[in-house]
């Protein structure tokens, strides 16, 4: 009988210590868009595409009017400043409008299959993106979040030759979701 | 004292078998109120609350189909601010198994080692409030969602562990510890409830419970003899 007593007084202890409500959020909150640098290597009998190294990158957000479709004289951050030796960019999309524009600004050296050196400096392209924006409940203690999906993408082309959009879910899964090549 | 002749090549054996006594199919219905549940109320100060009964019939003092009902709710505001509020009734039914065994010329004992399963169900409504969401990078104002009067059934099963102890003439205490599992799952991304009546807070789809109750067995039967002894004085002689 003192057993058994011993046994639910013991058991009501664990139990009580191991239900505390644990208030912090673990899951990932950050939804961010990825971008993967890719090379395309044209010979006369081949193309080969590789993943690229940036020697130097900057991103900054472009604040559009949604009306005019006029760019508004808005300093945003950069999201990256002058980033060295880069090869995938992660970019936060806009939350409450349905367009996100980056400014993008390439400076690289790139050694083509004839073995000539080409340098870029100070590329600028300007890319857009139009999606849809989600709300995706995750818990209490971690609340809602904005995920994506990618519409439409498209691009300038002073340095980026094309892009392709190869997963149009953006979410809190760090994936690559649009490939730019040069 | 049975009494078993053996007649094997005009010898006589005598072997003594003992008595076995006979456990009647119904032995009453056990009525208990869950003072855990109660105790964790108190303590949460209205956070979480839960207020919980049972019935159940003891068959064979072997088979323990059970009922419970109870009423259950929270109301919770997270370090963000973030509401969440619900109340709800809840019902479970199972079975519980007693893994004691006894002798079978020794009284079976009252004191109980269950194992059991549960299938429980709660209908009720929820709200969660000011889901807030910022954009860091891009600006704007913050945007707040609040999801009102969300209406749900969710379903779940239980395995049980427990004791039953009687303390006092057919007064019975005991405890149980349940690991709850959650049948009917919603949608990634869909407001999920923090709290289920019955199930508790739902962490993932699975949780744990305790339970301490008290109760009173009532013997119904108008013949009340819970452990006959039986004698039976049959007499084989065997060749």
């Amino acid at each position: 009988m003192k057993k058994i007593q011993y046994i639910t007084l013991l058991l009501c202890l664990i139990v009580g210590f191991s239900c505390a409500v644990d208030e912090s959020c673990r899951t990932n909150r950050s939804v961010l868009m990825q971008f993967g640098l890719h090379h395309v290597n044209l010979t006369d009998t081949s193309r080969t595409v590789a993943a690229m190294t940036i020697d130097s990158l900057t991103v900054r957000g472009l604040v559009v009017d949604t009306l005019t479709g006029k760019y508004l004289n808005q300093n945003l951050d950069s999201v990256y400043k002058n980033l060295k030796s880069i090869s995938i960019i992660n970019v936060p999309l806009h939350k409450f409008e349905h367009m996100s524009v980056y400014e993008i600004t390439f400076n690289n050296k790139i050694i083509t299959g004839n073995k000539d050196t080409l340098k870029f400096i100070n590329r600028k392209d300007t890319l857009t993106i139009l999606h849809e924006n989600i709300d995706k409940y995750l818990s209490l203690e971690c609340g809602s979040i904005k995920i994506h999906s990618i519409d439409t993408a498209y691009t300038t082309h002073h340095f980026i030759d094309s892009i392709r959009i190869i997963n149009h879910k953006v979410n809190n899964i760090n994936l690559e979701n649009i490939q730019i090549y040069k | 004292m049975l009494m078993v002749y053996s007649a094997q090549a005009q010898k006589l054996k005598i072997k003594a078998v003992p008595d076995s006594i006979k456990v009647p199919f119904f032995n009453g219905i056990f009525v208990q109120g869950d003072v855990a549940s109660v105790a964790s109320s108190f303590f949460s100060k209205g956070k979480t609350y839960s207020y919980e009964a049972n019935v159940q019939a003891d068959f064979k003092h072997k088979l323990f189909p059970v009922f419970e009902l109870g009423y259950a709710g929270a109301d919770k505001v997270t370090t963000d601010n973030v509401g969440f509020k619900t109340n709800g009734y809840f019902e479970r039914f199972g079975v519980d198994l007693n893994v004691l065994t006894h002798k079978k010329d020794s009284k079976p004992t009252t004191n109980l080692f269950l194992v059991g399963l549960r299938l429980g169900m709660s209908n009720f409504k929820y709200n969660i409030s000011n889901l807030t969401i910022t954009d860091d990078y891009w600006g704007g104002l913050p945007k707040t969602t609040n999801y009102n009067n969300i209406s749900t059934t969710k379903t779940w099963y239980e395995l049980a562990v427990g004791v039953r102890v009687e303390v006092w003439k057919n007064i019975f205490m005991g405890w149980t510890v349940r690991s709850k599992t959650l049948i009917t799952k919603d949608k990634d991304g869909d407001p999920t409830p923090w709290y289920i009546p019955g199930f508790g807070i739902n962490n993932t789809g699975s949780s744990l419970g305790i339970n301490y109750t008290i109760g009173y067995k009532f013997h119904l039967s108008a013949k009340k003899k819970p452990l006959d002894k039986v004698k039976q004085s049959t007499i084989v002689i065997t060749k």
